[in-house]
């Protein structure tokens, strides 16, 4: 997993997978480095084959903490269909910004 | 041409037990998806039953307690073409799975694990047991058109394609066979770890059976299982184990010879073969397999070896559209066959360790009696004395003891403890013991019995057991005897001045039954030359195989023929012996007797014999005999 500060963009790529297994130390590297206040956080999930339940859990955890500060948008950049059809399903597209480009 | 649907018998099977941690559990979610990929299935199908296991696996380490934390969970994929069936068989303490679960809100942190599995697959059931409880979940497909086998012709322009086409059927049947492998060396494996397991422990577990059933169920996928063994009659079948409480319920009575067994398993048992059965095809109410549901099927085989039926054993699914095929049955009955064999080897180690221990307690039982009687007895100027001792039983309750006081005196005493077997053993020892002790201070036959009484009381009522005891001061000078009884059985005697054998019968309760008594004591003179016997009433109640007692007139005749001058008391002794085994004949001995004997022989020296180092060798059933020299 990658994690660069671009200024007012947080991008977090190479995620292979997020699952019960990586999703604590997942939400914990990304909180951590929410402290900068970015206006942005995009995900980029173009390399994330599977999502479980757990991975859902850790993204709701960063919607929940940024819910707070107004004006933050949270991305998700290219999900797989698969994955994009696990939002839709337990109704968390409406969570979050998804971009395909 | 539509290539005709090749369905196999049963299902491609891949099971994997796993560590209970996250990463084991993702690992294993990984190796299913590969596996349902080498089956063929689309990608997009893929994520879904990785999923499904994904959740299913993280609940069953994430929820384990306690010691279940350290146990493997299970997770199964099966695979036909038209249904794919996922399983996993957890530890935990289970919960209760809603019909349908409503979507979480968006908003929520929890819930998404069940709802996601209910939403992906057609039908998701929460089997509950006791120790473990398995998820199944199910997704019917579309059946793919398998290929059609073809004949090799390398002229046909389509040639490649049939290659193609016969090289991925045997491919499958690669798989298949491998599949088939597998479940083979697992099976072997199971039975190996129960026989080490068998080996190692000195107590045998009781369950070691059910062990080896969840190994089964685990190896031939099946959903329920309910073993029967035969009870001690022979007459009924008991449930031993069964993976769920309510299969377990019924008793199952056997038919009588020549009758209609009333339920599958019972017919099993009759017949010694196996059965399938399914409820869908059967309506009878009463049959007890109905309780694994409407839609169950299965396999019930019988637990036999040699001929002996140790019980039977009933696997199947509860799902008959999914039924166990020919590989399993196999497996069925392989496992029937090593239960039974197990089960009976048990049998006959416990036997033989019973055995074992009954030889050690005979051994035992034998070193009390060698206490419980003199090694010798005193032999006085002109008179002999001889003892001869019978038991029903191992360790008898009965015994004498004679003790001279001088030369010309001496006290002879028979007691009967009541109760047999060692209890009875210590006290006698107990009492031989007193009366040497008190010997010393009185040669007083009433004096002698209640201090015994006294000294005996407290514990004899404690156990509630009682002594019955008889004490005879001879005094040769005088050839004056002096009797006393705790409610023993009378006296036999040649008395002064007449020719038959004289009895006396003296009042007294047994040792034990008050705490303070008097013993009257009753005197007389010995007539020339003089006989005397004490014996106890297994003597005189004593039957022959007609059922009657031998009683006191006859020993009383038997007395006056045999104690003839010139016989010693051990020739008396031996036909006495002698006289009681004939009558006896092949009846069998019902309590213990002993006897005690002192005839007149003539002229001699005073003579005490000191104790010897012969040791007494018993047989049941023969007459026990002191050293009287």
């Amino acid at each position: 997993m990658k994690i660069e500060n671009q200024g007012e963009c947080l991008s977090i790529s190479d995620i292979p997978e997020l699952t019960a297994q990586n999703s604590a130390s997942f939400r914990d590297e990304v909180q951590a480095a929410l402290g900068a206040s970015p206006g942005l956080i995009e995900i980029n999930l173009s390399k994330t084959r599977f999502m479980d339940s757990s991975g859902l859990g850790a993204l709701f955890a960063l919607y929940r903490a940024t819910a707070q500060r107004p004006g933050v948008i949270l991305r998700l950049l290219n999900p797989v269909p698969e994955i994009e059809q696990l939002l839709e399903l337990t109704q968390m597209q409406q969570l979050f910004e998804i971009v395909r480009r | 041409m539509a290539a005709p649907l090749l369905e196999p018998a049963r299902p491609a099977t891949l099971r994997l037990a796993f560590a209970p941690d996250l990463a084991s559990a993702r690992a294993v979610s990984v190796a299913i998806r590969t596996f349902l990929a080498e089956q063929g299935v689309a990608e997009k199908e893929l994520f879904s039953y990785e999923l499904c296991i994904s959740e299913a696996s993280n609940n069953a380490v994430e929820y384990a307690e306690g010691y279940a934390r350290n146990l493997r969970p299970v997770a199964e994929a099966l695979f036909t073409p038209s249904q794919i069936e996922l399983r996993v068989t957890d530890h935990t303490a289970g919960f209760d799975l809603p019909e349908k679960i409503a979507a979480p809100s968006p908003l929520t942190d929890r819930g998404r694990g069940l709802f996601l599995i209910q939403s992906v697959m057609d039908e998701v059931r929460y089997l509950r047991g006791t120790k473990e409880n398995t998820l199944v979940m199910r997704k019917k497909r579309r059946a793919v058109p398998a290929p059609a086998a073809v004949t090799l012709d390398p002229f046909n322009p389509q040639s490649v394609e049939k290659y193609s086409q016969q090289l991925s059927e045997s491919s499958a049947q690669m798989a298949r066979m491998a599949e088939e492998l597998k479940l083979r060396s697992e099976t072997l494996s199971s039975v190996f770890r129960c026989c080490a397991e068998l080996g190692r422990i000195d107590k045998v577990s009781a369950s070691f059976e059910k062990r080896l059933l969840v190994d089964l169920v685990h190896l031939t996928s099946a959903d329920w299982y309910v073993l029967r063994t035969l009870s001690a009659d022979g007459r009924r079948l008991l449930v031993t184990a069964a993976s769920e409480h309510d299969l377990a319920s019924k008793v199952i009575d056997l038919p009588e010879a020549g009758g209609t067994p009333a339920s599958i398993e019972a017919s099993v048992a009759a017949s010694l073969k196996a059965a399938r059965f399914d409820n869908r095809e059967s309506s009878d109410p009463h049959e007890p397999l109905r309780t694994v549901g409407p839609g169950g099927a299965g396999l019930v085989c019988p637990l036999h070896f040699g001929g002996t039926l140790v019980g039977t054993i009933a696997v199947g699914r509860r799902n008959g559209d999914f039924p166990l095929g020919r590989l399993q049955d196999e497996v069925i009955h392989a496992f029937a066959e090593f239960l039974a064999i197990q089960t009976l080897n048990l049998r006959r180690q416990k036997d033989e360790v019973r055995n074992l221990v009954v030889a050690r307690e005979l051994e035992i039982a034998q070193t009390i009696q060698q206490l419980l009687l003199p090694r010798t007895l005193p032999q006085l100027s002109g008179f002999s004395v001889a003892g001869g001792w019978q038991s029903a039983r191992e360790v008898g309750g009965d015994f004498y003891d004679a003790i001279a006081l001088d030369d010309q005196s001496l006290l002879l005493m028979i007691a009967d403890v009541m109760g047999k077997g060692v209890p009875a053993a210590l006290f006698a020892t107990t009492m031989r013991g007193l009366l040497l002790g008190l010997a010393a201070q009185s040669s007083d036959p009433s004096q002698l019995m209640g201090g015994l009484n006294r000294l005996l009381y407290k514990e004899l009522s404690s156990v509630s057991m009682f002594i019955t005891a008889q004490i005879v001061h001879v005094d040769l000078k005088t050839r004056k005897l002096t009797a006393a009884s705790a409610g023993h059985c009378p006296l036999h005697f040649v008395q002064q001045g007449r020719r038959s054998i004289s009895t006396m019968q003296i009042k007294g309760l047994p040792l034990g039954v008050m705490p303070d008594t008097e013993y009257p004591h009753m005197t007389a003179l010995m007539g020339t030359p003089a006989a005397l016997l004490l014996y106890t009433d297994g003597l005189t109640d004593r039957r022959n195989p007609a059922g009657k007692t031998y009683g006191q007139t006859r020993l009383k005749t038997w007395l006056r023929l045999n104690a003839i001058p010139g016989r010693s008391a051990t020739e008396v002794r031996d036909l006495l012996a002698t006289e009681l085994n004939r009558f006896r004949g092949d009846a069998d001995m019902s309590d213990d007797q002993a006897f005690l004997i002192l005839v007149e022989e003539g002229a001699g020296v005073a003579r005490i014999v000191p104790a010897g180092r012969r040791r007494v060798r018993l047989r049941r059933g023969a007459f026990l005999f002191p050293t009287t020299a």
